[in-house]
Formats: C-alpha cells, sequence, structure tokens
C-alpha cells in the first residue's frame, strides 16, 4: 500500500519536473547551477561572498517591510520610525535586523575585498567582476549614508550635514554637489525626500543589476582561491608538455622546441617542485 | 549561457589539461549543492540570528528628533566612516580640506578599479607578489589606525557630555 | 538554439535607428536629468535661495540688554524655507497644508573684544551707555557704536557645519567645534583647527528701540564656493 502511493508520487513528481522541464528549461538550469564543482579547499572562506549577498536581500526584505510605517517628511518621519521602534509587531526586530544587518554587510564586504585582493582572485580573466565588486561596494557605502539621514534624528541628521558639507569641498562641483543633495541651500523638507527617493528606489535599482552581473561573471569563470588549489593540474600540464616538447625534440633532430612552455611558465608555479 | 565548459562532466575518461582550462577546476572539487550551500546557509543563519539577538540587546538606534540649533550636540558618524572623518582631521585650510576629503578618496577608488591592471604579477599567492602584499596591508593598516585615532579623540573630547 | 541569422543592415535602418533613437534617448534624459537638477540649476545659475533673505525679510533675535558683558549668547532664530510644501503660494492655492516649514538656527551674539598677544582676551568694546540702558529710543550714532561691536555668528562650524559650543577654560574661552576641534576666538575669528576661517557672520541691524534683526546673509567672499554655510 505504502510501496503503491510511494511510486505514484515519484510518477507525479517526474510528471512534474518533467513537464516543467519541457517548458522553461528549469530542471537544466537548476542542475547547472548546483551541481557546478567548487574548490573543496577554502570552502568556508567562500561563504564571504554569500555572505554579503545574504545580508543584502536582508536589507531588500526590511527595508521593504519597513517602507510600509516609514513617513518620509521632516515632522514626521522621526514619529514614524519611533510607531516602528514601540508599537508595530516585531517593529524592533524588523528595524533591528535593517540596521544591524547594515552593519555586518559593511563588516562582511571589507572581508570579502580581502580575501579577494589577497588570493589574486582579481586576475585575468576575472578584471572586470573585481570592478564590478568596486561599484558595488560605492553603491552600499553612498546607501549607508543616505539611509543615515532618514531617522531624522541627532545623529543621522549631523552626520549628513558633516557629509554633505564634505561634498561641498569637491573641486569644480562643490556647490552643485551639495545643492543637488539639499534640494535647495538649507537642509529641509526637500533634503529629506530626495535621501528617501535615492535610498530607497535609485541605488537599490542599480545595486540589484550590479549584483546579477557580478553573479553572472562569477559562475562563468568560476570561485577562485589561491594558486596552490590548481598546482596538481599544473604539474600534469607541464609534464604533459615537457613530454610533448620532447618528443618533437626527437621529431625535429634536435631542434630545441620553444613554444608555448614559456606561456605556461607565467601562468603557474613550479616552485614547489 | 549554460553550455557545459569544455573538459567538464566527462567523469571516468582522463581529462587532458590544456592552458585553456587548466584553472577551470581545482585540484580537489565538491559539488556547490550540497555542501557548499550548507556552509553559506550556516553563515547566513548565524548572521540573521547575530541581527535578531542584537536588535532586542543593542536595539537599532533612534536618538532625539532632529534640531537644527543645538549647540551641545556633539555630531559622530557611523563606526565605518570613522577612519575617514580621522582622515579629515590632517587636512586644515581650504585648499586642503577638498584635497583630503574629496581627492585623495577619489584617486584611491580609482586606484581599486585599476587594480587588475595595476598589479600584472603572473603569481596569485600573496607571498609571491609582495608589492601588491604590502600595499594591501598598509592600506588595512591605516584604516585600522585611523579608526582607533577616532576612537580615542572621541573618549577624550572635552566637552562631550 | 536556432542558428544566428544576421541581416545587413540598410542606409535607411541606420538613420532610422539614429532618428528614434536621438529622440527616445533625449526625451528620457534631458527632461528627467532637468527635472532632478532644478535645485542645482535654481541656486547655482539663476541665484534664487530657499530662505528669503530680501531687504524686507528681517528677523529678530533679542535685545541689546540681553547679551551678555563677558561672554557669548545663544540665541534661535526661525527662518522660514520655501522648499517644496514650504512654499507660501503652495500652501494658499491648496488650503491643505498651513504648516510653515522653519530652518531653525542657533545664532551666537558677543562684543568684540580686544585681542591680546597670545590669544588673550582685553577688554570687551561693549558700548560703555548699555549699562544704564533701560529700553529707551537709542540715537543713530549709538547705533553705530553698536553695531560696530556687536559679533552677530553662526553656530554652523565654517569646516564641515558642525555646532560650535562655547567653552571656557581658565578664564579665557573660545568656541569649539566638537567634531574635529575647530577653535575660534569670541570675536569669532579663526584661531585653531582644520576650519579654513572664521565662524559666519550673518547681515544684521539694531533698531532704535534697541532689538536686534538677522537677514540669512553671510559675509562670504565672492567666487568662493566653499565659504557658504550650505546648510543651515
Amino acid at each position: 500500500m505504502i510501496g503503491r502511493i510511494r511510486s505514484q508520487a515519484v510518477d507525479t513528481s517526474k510528471f512534474v519536473t518533467d513537464w516543467m522541464e519541457h517548458r522553461t528549461g528549469i530542471v537544466t538550469m537548476m542542475e547547472h547551477f548546483l551541481y557546478e564543482p567548487v574548490p573543496k579547499r577554502g570552502a568556508w572562506l567562500y561563504t564571504l561572498g554569500s555572505a554579503t549577498l545574504f545580508t543584502i536581500v536582508l536589507q531588500f526584505l526590511t527595508g521593504i517591510l519597513l517602507l510600509f510605517y516609514y513617513v518620509p517628511t521632516t515632522d514626521h518621519a522621526w514619529d514614524s520610525i519611533n510607531y516602528i521602534m514601540t508599537e508595530a509587531y516585531f517593529g524592533q526586530m524588523i528595524r533591528g535586523i535593517h540596521y544591524w544587518s547594515a552593519n555586518f554587510l559593511l563588516v562582511v564586504i571589507g572581508l570579502h575585498m580581502a580575501q579577494v585582493f589577497f588570493s589574486g582572485g582579481y586576475k585575468a580573466p576575472r578584471e572586470l567582476n573585481w570592478v564590478v565588486g568596486v561599484v558595488l561596494l560605492l553603491l552600499v557605502i553612498v546607501l549607508a549614508f543616505t539611509g543615515y539621514l532618514l531617522r531624522w534624528d541627532q545623529d543621522g541628521f549631523w552626520a549628513s550635514v558633516v557629509g554633505m558639507k564634505i561634498g561641498s569641498y569637491s573641486p569644480f562641483v562643490g556647490g552643485p554637489t551639495i545643492h543637488f543633495l539639499l534640494g535647495g541651500d538649507v537642509i529641509g523638507p526637500a533634503t529629506l525626500s530626495r535621501f528617501f527617493a535615492i535610498h530607497v528606489w535609485l541605488l537599490p535599482a542599480v545595486l540589484a543589476p550590479f549584483i546579477g552581473i557580478h553573479l553572472y561573471l562569477l559562475r562563468r569563470h568560476g570561485v577562485f582561491g589561491n594558486e596552490f588549489e590548481y598546482s596538481d593540474r599544473l604539474a600534469k600540464l607541464h609534464e604533459r608538455q615537457r613530454l610533448e616538447s620532447y618528443e618533437r625534440y626527437e621529431e625535429n633532430d634536435g631542434q630545441p622546441y620553444m613554444g608555448r612552455r614559456d606561456r605556461a611558465d607565467r601562468n603557474g608555479d613550479e616552485d614547489e617542485e | 549561457m549554460y553550455a557545459p565548459a569544455t573538459g567538464k562532466g566527462k567523469s571516468g575518461q582522463e581529462e587532458i589539461i590544456t592552458e585553456e582550462n587548466v584553472f577551470e577546476r581545482p585540484d580537489e572539487t565538491i559539488a556547490f549543492f550540497p555542501k557548499q550551500v550548507l556552509y553559506d546557509l550556516f553563515i547566513s543563519t548565524l548572521i540573521l540570528i547575530a541581527c535578531v539577538v542584537l536588535s532586542y540587546v543593542a536595539p537599532a538606534p533612534l536618538t532625539e528628533p532632529a534640531d537644527p540649533a543645538t549647540v551641545t550636540y556633539v555630531p559622530r558618524p557611523e563606526w565605518f566612516f570613522f577612519f575617514y572623518e580621522q582622515m579629515l582631521m590632517f587636512f586644515p585650510g581650504y585648499a586642503l580640506i577638498g584635497f583630503g576629503a574629496v581627492v585623495v578618496p577619489t584617486i584611491f577608488v580609482m586606484l581599486l578599479f585599476a587594480l587588475p591592471w595595476l598589479d600584472r604579477s603572473p603569481h596569485y599567492s600573496p607571498l609571491k607578489r609582495p608589492f601588491a602584499t604590502v600595499i594591501g596591508l598598509l592600506v588595512v593598516v591605516t584604516v585600522v589606525l585611523n579608526m582607533l585615532l577616532a576612537v580615542s579623540r572621541i573618549i577624550n573630547f572635552p566637552g562631550g557630555e | 538554439m536556432a542558428e544566428l541569422q544576421k541581416d545587413p543592415i540598410t542606409r535607411k535602418d541606420f538613420l532610422s535607428f539614429g532618428i528614434l533613437g536621438t529622440i527616445t534617448g533625449a526625451i528620457l534624459t534631458i527632461p528627467p536629468a532637468a527635472f532632478i537638477l532644478g535645485p542645482v540649476i535654481k541656486t547655482d545659475v539663476l541665484g534664487q535661495t530657499d530662505v528669503p533673505s530680501g531687504p524686507d525679510d528681517w528677523h529678530e533675535v533679542g535685545s541689546i540688554t540681553e547679551v551678555p558683558v563677558e561672554e557669548p549668547k545663544v540665541f534661535v532664530v526661525d527662518f522660514p524655507v520655501n522648499q517644496i510644501y514650504g512654499d507660501r503660494k503652495i500652501q494658499e492655492e491648496s488650503g491643505l497644508s498651513t504648516e510653515e516649514f522653519v530652518v531653525e538656527s542657533a545664532i551666537w551674539l558677543s562684543w568684540q573684544h580686544e585681542i591680546l598677544e597670545g590669544g588673550e582676551y582685553g577688554q570687551s568694546y561693549r558700548p560703555a551707555f548699555l549699562d544704564d540702558y533701560d529700553g529707551g529710543t537709542l540715537t543713530q550714532a549709538q547705533i553705530e557704536e553698536i553695531q560696530g561691536n556687536l559679533k552677530v555668528l553662526s553656530s554652523s562650524c565654517a569646516h564641515l557645519g558642525c555646532p560650535v559650543r562655547w567653552i571656557v577654560k581658565e578664564g579665557a574661552g573660545e568656541f569649539l567645534c566638537p567634531c574635529h576641534g575647530g577653535i575660534y576666538n569670541i570675536n569669532g575669528q579663526y584661531v585653531g583647527g582644520p576650519p579654513p576661517r572664521g565662524m559666519y557672520e550673518y547681515t544684521y541691524e539694531v533698531r532704535e528701540d534697541g532689538r536686534i534683526y538677522v537677514r540669512h546673509e553671510f559675509d562670504i567672499e565672492e567666487g568662493l564656493d566653499v565659504q557658504k554655510p550650505y546648510v543651515i
């Protein structure tokens, strides 16, 4: 009896997956995503990248939730956040996650960058992924800066005043920069509206596609650790090339073959051997 | 986009390693699913739990409503801007403020963008490209030192009630 | 996946791409850019300001008798701001909002002091007749004497806009910025730290009844953008 139900269930699920695969190709796609071989060594180090992604997802999620109560006007912004913190169910937690995961995000981004830097992960052909990563870093920093004013409390207000004044010292474009941020020439309702628009719509809308590019390039080239993770394969390559060149040496009546060997040396190191 | 790369997935038969595919997969691999996903999930859960606990232990701050007319409030940046704020101390006067606050960080970001083309060393290991490693460590040390300076300055501020 | 098919691009196609692209591109970039850069155009190109500071926009600070002899005192003045819903005209048209948005500004008032060598304060230049002034009508000469020696200073630090405070340590006091330690003396002149100049001074006038009025206007040298207080 149970066996029959089980086999029926198997049949049904196979029917559903086949149906979906035929129409969307989603099974192949998922298999491609899930069964990609990744380096065994350093698997824990590579969780830094996914932790960054996770904290950003938390930002999006809790940010959307906070918008259900937040009012972006100078006379009610503080009140609405106070309401979230004291009245709304789990408001303290939702805002707490938004706040704390933003802090973790900056820590994790720093560690992620350091890891990529010290393992040389930005080298060819992964240069553009590094560039996209720097863009993401800048976007996150500006997001952190703009989010601070939205509270309209003393901390956020004065930190933003200082930040905007710093912008006014930009060579040549100082005035326009700060007038753009202020929405005028004094801090006021327009300033809050602008920071709100930038923090909630503009930057997330830019951030999301860049995350997509970052992940696409990552899957295209694979994660990269240290060079010694490839030492077996490099050794095999060099051994094969050595044999080949030796064969050619014999074929060519003693003429040395100086071909691709040099390039291979540049790619990896044989010092350990 | 999803076409399998050459040399992959041909279990059983010996893969021929060429210069093109030598870096394609590391020596020892695991499948992304389930082990790597599990590791990622472990860290993510840890972060989420930390966020939830912290949001009750140390609730997200909300200080007094903004008061542009205060003369007693001491503005402080977020901790991740500490090192930058401390740097501003070292650039007094018209010409230098703009230089220190905007030009230097812009140059730094430009260098950050250009890093893959600046470090042309064929080596990957940090020990085999000492120049890049030393620069990287110097940046880290500078940031941390500046952060500590800012913290000590904030603690020692005379009027800070 | 199907084979790729690459048809030739004719001259007509090319021109069409150009025309359609220009129209769409222009509509989607120029108006949005002007839209979000509006404040920049208004302030930097047209020279408008959000805080009315014309000849009629005086705001009362306080009485001349309230300024202490030996140290500065802070006053708070509300300057109305025309930003978005703060605009009085818009409010009157809609009839919905009656709240006027103001930017509260802290203003330090102090009597100018003689600065001795070494930065110590000498005598105060506070006019002597104020000792027994009881709020009566001031003569033109008396007003001029006051206006020559009264300092009306913005609390916004000339460095990065933090609120400066008055701190007394061992006799002589000083204005101290809590952010990066900029120091000014009682006259608002630069003494030390990173600020590029002294404190911003408001345009003010003293009227016959002994009351002080300010305009939202500062002592700014023409052509130096970094000299503006900007934020408040």
